[in-house]
């Protein structure tokens, strides 16, 4: 890591022609991939000092994109309704395209690999298919759901796969799962939009298209906390990788209101929430960098913020004036990659205030 | 609940929502709307994966998913498979100027025009232009029973009798008037083979109030209901008095919340007491909207012309109900 400090030393920007849609670190934080509403798709090898356009001039969305827990493959998806592959040879070497692979299913917009493992799933339509970086094919059996897939994401460990739809929240554990070990079906009230796990203690969060927010206790066990009372959509959410007092803290995005989440005690008034008030529109990320309690919004207003771990604005970031769309922390916790609404994306060097990173050496030994 | 955006209809992108029964046009009149010279760049959203290519244009494949709110209540039913594609397409805003939303023949169109005005982002990014149906002249005598054909005519802001040349003059006169008694302040065109004026397509600005209202003049001549053996009808509602602003409100809020999911369309010029600008109201079952838009003009006839469009309406209890509103 400490070698390609350098080459971000200053800030970065460059553009692609259409609104970037989405942005990915490789788990070495060597690569970062930036893809756009227009179908680009661009590579930087920060250590080789190149950049290379592995998709131009097509007029197809892509939505989602990530490396492989490994760094062998770069995944990308969107409105085409196939999963792109490339396989990466490591810095200065050039991707190899993979054939694209069509699943019949419109438009997709969640896919996932692994962590620590070579499982790539997505969502496609009603269905969860996985494919197998191993074998290089598709898993046999997908995972059915009664509606079109809106959310899906892997526990830390890679063992649990959480995927929700209009009506259901499903955990499964595609590598574990016998016919006498189904996934685990839970009836929601509305649609689930965003899912996350917390790195520790295995705690599930899922925000709902009613307006309201679902948290589940450690390990998953038991029934979930229910907030509602949000001012609209809870369509983002990203939980700190630092142990606190109870769980770590959990941020949520609906409409331009951030909240903090803390967990104060265990049973019903356990979470305490922070508003954090800055935005003037809609929040569209969030992310915690690595190894501190610093939070990352980027938001349409054309602004991205950086929250201490109580919430205090601690700088806001100005683009160019147009909205801001993604966000990606490299694995360091030092370096934010942006993405905006023309096209154009950012990655700053970010210095985390010590006392937002001493939990770290005080916790459980990630990072 | 009112359905006005806090943003600017300009601001807006307009949709136009494309209905009609199995094989009254609908494709015919899309690849129209993609191959017209109207210097518009259309962003289309299909059912029917493949019938519709066009090079160049933007056309995406949506898998019609209901979403119920609340309790399964027709008001509350939006389209979640439109909350999500409109979502990623938002992105590229500026890649086009309008957006054309094809029904399925068999579709309630309530749930695809409530989520335009239901959900948060749709409300502020985009506006209902108008609700095109198709009518198969040839063969909509023998769906006329089904709900979905009465719902896509009680729903429409512009009705296309399709198929003119395949019907003579006497069985089109009766279809017209039939389809009158369901829906009488529909824009009515006739076309063979889809063809029909884009202008009368698109930018119809059926949902901004103050056009709300296009009422044949000769409709409202006297206050009546529309009799025919159709459980969908109109009723036509007219008084010279003055109304109450108040009284009128809550008489509308009491309907809505009775009889919601059978009201499926209203649309209103009031009168009120003291007032010199007229009122104009509408609502689509339980999502209401009014605000007043122009001064009365000079010469102009100054009295309350109120449209129901909905599902076995008690025309005496309604006409009751609304002539207690005078102030």
């Amino acid at each position: 890591m400490a070698q390609a400090a350098p080459l971000v030393r200053e800030l970065l920007c460059g553009d692609l022609q259409q609104p970037i849609t989405a942005l990915a670190w490789s788990a070495d934080g060597e690569f970062l991939a930036i893809a756009s509403a227009g179908g680009e798709l661009l590579l930087l090898d920060f250590r080789a000092g190149c950049e290379e356009l592995l998709r131009g001039d097509h007029d197809n969305s892509l939505d989602v994109i990530g490396f492989s827990a490994d760094g062998q493959f770069l995944m990308a998806a969107g409105q085409g309704g196939e999963v792109l592959l490339w396989e990466l040879g490591g810095t200065g070497v050039r991707p190899l395209a993979m054939d694209p692979m069509p699943l019949g299913c419109g438009w997709i917009d969640a896919a996932a690999w692994q962590p620590g493992g070579q499982l790539l799933s997505v969502a496609a339509g009603r269905e969860v298919r996985l494919w197998d970086g191993g074998s290089r094919q598709w898993r046999e059996q997908p995972l059915t759901m009664p509606g079109t897939i809106q959310a899906l994401t892997w526990s830390a460990d890679g063992v649990q796969l959480a995927a929700s739809c209009h009506g259901e929240l499903v955990l499964w554990q595609p590598c574990l799962d016998t016919p006498l070990d189904p996934p685990l079906r839970h009836a929601i009230g509305s649609a689930g939009l965003a899912l996350a796990f917390s790195r520790l203690g295995h705690h599930l969060a899922c925000g709902l298209l009613d307006r309201s927010l679902l948290l589940w206790p450690q390990e998953c066990q038991g029934q979930p906390w229910q907030f509602s009372g949000f001012p609209a959509k809870v369509r983002q959410l990203a939980w700190s990788d630092q142990p606190g007092r109870l769980a770590p803290l959990l941020a949520s995005a609906s409409a331009e209101a951030v909240i903090l989440w803390t967990q104060v005690q265990q049973g019903s008034k356990a979470w305490q929430p922070e508003p954090l008030l800055w935005h003037e529109k809609r929040v569209n990320a969030l992310a915690f960098a690595p190894g501190s309690t610093l939070l990352a919004s980027a938001s349409s207003d054309a602004t991205v913020a950086l929250w201490d771990g109580r919430g205090r604005l601690m700088q806001p970031i100005e683009g160019q004036g147009a909205g801001f769309n993604s966000l990606a922390w490299r694995r360091d916790g030092r370096h934010l990659a942006a993405g905006d609404a023309q096209g154009r994306w950012w990655l700053w060097p970010v210095s985390v205030p010590v006392r937002e990173r001493q939990r770290s050496s005080a916790g459980s030994g990630f990072g | 609940m009112a359905f006005s955006s806090a943003v600017p209809a300009g601001e807006r992108l307009p949709v136009t929502v494309l209905t009609g029964y199995l094989g009254a046009g609908k494709t015919t009149l899309l690849n129209r709307i993609l191959t017209h010279e109207h210097g518009l760049k259309v962003a289309v959203i299909v059912n029917e994966f493949g019938e519709v290519g066009i090079d160049n244009q933007l056309v995406i494949d949506a898998d019609e998913e209901i979403f119920e709110m609340n309790n399964g209540c027709i008001c509350c039913t939006v389209r979640g498979d439109l909350i999500r594609i409109i979502g990623n397409l938002m992105k590229r805003r500026d890649r086009f100027d309008h957006l054309v939303i094809e029904t399925t023949g068999l579709a309630d169109p309530a749930p695809v025009i409530q989520t335009f005005f239901v959900d948060e982002d749709l409300r502020d990014e985009l506006r209902l232009d108008a609700v095109v149906t198709l009518v198969d002249l040839k063969h909509v005598e023998q769906h006329w029973d089904t709900e979905e054909v009465q719902e896509q005519l009680a729903f429409a802001d512009v009705l296309v009798l399709n198929k003119s040349d395949l019907v003579d003059e006497s069985a089109l006169l009766a279809i017209e008037r039939r389809v009158r008694a369901i829906n009488p302040v529909a824009r009515m065109l006739t076309s063979e083979n889809a063809d029909v004026p884009m202008q009368h397509l698109l930018g119809v600005e059926a949902f901004e109030l103050e056009r709300a209202l296009s009422l044949d003049p000769g409709f409202l001549v006297d206050e009546h209901a529309h009799e025919h053996d159709d459980a969908v009808g109109s009723l036509a509602l007219v008084e010279e008095r003055p109304m109450d602003l108040d009284k009128l409100g809550s008489w509308i809020s009491d309907l809505v919340s009775s009889r919601g999911p059978d009201l499926f369309r209203m649309k209103g010029i009031i009168q009120l007491a003291g007032k010199n600008e007229r009122y104009v109201l509408q609502s689509v079952h339980m999502l209401i909207d009014g605000d007043f838009d122009r001064p009365w003009k000079l010469g102009e006839r100054r009295r309350t012309e109120f449209v129901i469009i909905g599902r076995d309406l008690d025309a005496d209890g309604l006409r009751a109900g609304f002539h207690a509103c005078v102030a």
